[in-house]
């Protein structure tokens, strides 16, 4: 019961949080009158402190901090949708074959999971950035194909649990192909946690991809990007602090809430279980 | 006890050889041709064939795998494309930074952690819990390279108490470590906690503490110590993570160590060099991850006849 509020808590504040982000990728023109590659200021002085025509301040370049913000906020979420999707199609896949037909499969794809684990993330994302050219479609790429094995894991823990079950076996005994007793009927059993999973997988993506974007990796330019703010004013800290603190707390909120999310979830499915 | 070793052993192997292997086709598929990177865009094609004869370029792929492998075993990592020295020694200068930078921070971090793990989870009940929670969820959501730059802010421009970045002494460590402790500390933190609240609230401990054992024996013969084979894995897990973000840390204060070595790599496209840092780091987890695996047979009686 105490589990069970505390998880709709978490998923509520998380939902909010995201519902705001979205909405600033979505409406993203109609927040900033500024196009966030320009240099919007009349006479370059140095990065100026917010004000009331630029209510974030503008960067090293004169640019309106406000309009790449909401603009990067588009970056970061198209990202991490896209390589959570990538990351959701082959741990799912991976998960289903693993657990429903063991053996030699379940070891081999086993044996694959240890294998990415083994490797640091952000080296394999370093060496995968460098062989395909950075753009829109190859960085979550890469973020998803470093990112499945959780979602491996956890399906094949849940389907190892289910394949035994009467219904199972009854769908079998009828005949029923293994096409079939997948996609309808275990599938649907793994699905509640892997929406859990996919909520942190975003966290885990829109995290990865700001480390990217920092090394220089990420999405190229001229694309806004959150992390790519920051490793290009930090020299400026001292001076305009607010050009590394606001995408910094931009990045921070999104995975805050996509974790709470994620949190809420476990927390409401480890309630209804017991 | 034999068996578990020789199967550990085994595994620890063939992930290694996937590993050389993947690093093999991820270094042959690059666009970039090696003898362009080496000779420059501007070689006649005469110096280019060359230079791929010279590196057996041309060479059907298994061979060349196999090459590669045996001078892998020989201990041979490459040569820079760039500088043109062995990647090996390269890796060597560079290692003591980053082996000061994460063991220290790992200490600070695993042993704060722990402690808070525990301190937290002996005040039972939902509100420590729900505060763990959120305290951690919060601290580990913060990007790394955020967290950095803050220290640096605060400590380097404001306060001016420590140096904003380099190598050097105590002073030039602090910051850097720092910023990797406080993901550790959180991240063990969580687990300690979760882990120990689990157990105190299992029923041998109510057995034991009808029968009247002491809270602090309870504590750490009982609690404790059940605890302690989760965490382990978890610290052998957890280097793979850390070396992420040593790599990340040592960007933020220009700390001369592997994580740079490999950024300032890619950037140059130097492909044996990122191809042999990755390794080494692979090399490394696992070595890690078997160290774990055997240290269970100490804290475990029962892996040893499983």
């Amino acid at each position: 019961m105490g589990e069970g509020r505390r998880g709709r808590g978490l998923l509520i504040v998380g939902a909010l949080m995201v519902a705001a982000i979205v909405l600033l990728a979505l409406l993203a023109p109609y927040l900033t009158p500024y196009d966030p590659d320009a240099t919007v200021v009349a006479r370059y002085t140095g990065p100026a402190p917010p004000s009331a025509a630029h209510p974030l301040g503008t960067d090293t370049l004169g640019r309106d901090v406000w309009a790449r913000i909401v603009f990067g906020a588009r970056t970061s979420l198209a990202v991490a949708v896209l390589a959570m999707l990538v990351s959701l199609g082959i741990g799912v896949t991976v998960g289903l074959v693993a657990g429903y037909f063991g053996r030699w499969l379940d070891t081999a794809c086993m044996w694959i999971v240890d294998l990415v684990l083994t490797l640091p993330t952000l080296l394999l994302l370093i060496v995968l950035a460098t062989v395909l050219p950075p753009s829109l479609l190859t960085i979550p790429l890469v973020i998803g194909i470093v990112g499945w094995t959780t979602f491996a894991r956890t399906v094949r823990g849940e389907v190892l649990s289910l394949r035994e079950r009467d219904y199972v076996l009854a769908a079998r005994a009828l005949g029923a192909s293994h096409a079939w007793i997948i996609v309808r009927h275990l599938l649907p059993g793994a699905l509640p946690s892997v929406l859990a999973l996919a909520a942190l997988g975003m966290s885990g993506a829109i995290g990865l991809d700001a480390g990217l974007s920092y090394l220089g990796l990420g999405v190229p330019l001229p694309t806004p990007s959150w992390g790519r703010m920051i490793s290009e004013t930090q020299t400026y800290f001292a001076v305009a602090p607010w050009l590394v603190v606001v995408p910094g707390v931009a990045l921070s909120a999104a995975v805050i809430g996509f974790n709470l999310i994620g949190y809420g979830l476990l927390d409401l499915l480890g309630a209804s279980r017991t | 006890m034999a068996g578990y070793l020789a199967r550990r052993l085994l595994r620890a192997a063939t992930t290694l050889l996937g590993t050389t292997l993947i690093l093999f086709v991820l270094v042959r598929v690059v666009p970039a041709d090696p003898a362009v990177s080496i000779a420059g865009p501007k070689a006649d094609p005469a110096t280019l064939a060359a230079i791929r004869k010279d590196l057996g370029l041309d060479d059907p792929l298994p061979v060349q795998y196999g090459r590669y492998l045996w001078a892998l075993v020989h201990g041979d990592l490459g040569r820079s494309y760039v500088t043109g020295r062995g990647v090996a020694a390269l890796i060597g200068e560079r290692l003591p930074a980053t082996a000061l930078l994460a063991v220290t921070s790992l200490a600070i971090g695993f042993a704060l952690g722990v402690g808070v793990g525990l301190l937290t989870a002996a005040r039972q009940g939902s509100a420590a819990d729900l505060g763990v929670l959120l305290a951690t969820l919060v601290g580990l959501s913060i990007p790394t390279f955020f967290v950095g730059n803050l220290l640096i802010y605060l400590f380097g421009y404001r306060l001016r108490w420590l140096p904003l970045g380099g190598y050097g002494g105590v002073r030039h460590l602090l910051l850097p470590a720092a910023t990797l402790a406080f993901v550790e500390l959180l991240f063990y933190a969580r687990f300690v906690h979760t882990s120990v609240s689990g157990t105190l609230a299992s029923d041998y401990v109510r057995t034991a503490r009808a029968k009247g054992v002491r809270p602090l024996a309870l504590y750490l013969r009982h609690a404790l110590r059940n605890a302690l084979v989760p965490i382990v894995t978890l610290l052998g897990l957890d280097v793979a993570s850390l070396m992420s973000g040593v790599v990340l840390t040592e960007t933020v204060f220009n700390w001369p160590g592997l994580g740079r070595l490999a950024v300032q790599a890619v950037f140059s496209l130097d492909i044996p060099l990122v191809a042999g840092t990755v390794l080494f780091s692979a090399v490394l987890v696992l070595a890690c991850n078997l160290a774990v695996d055997l240290l269970y047979g100490v804290i475990d009686p029962r892996v040893q006849h499983g």
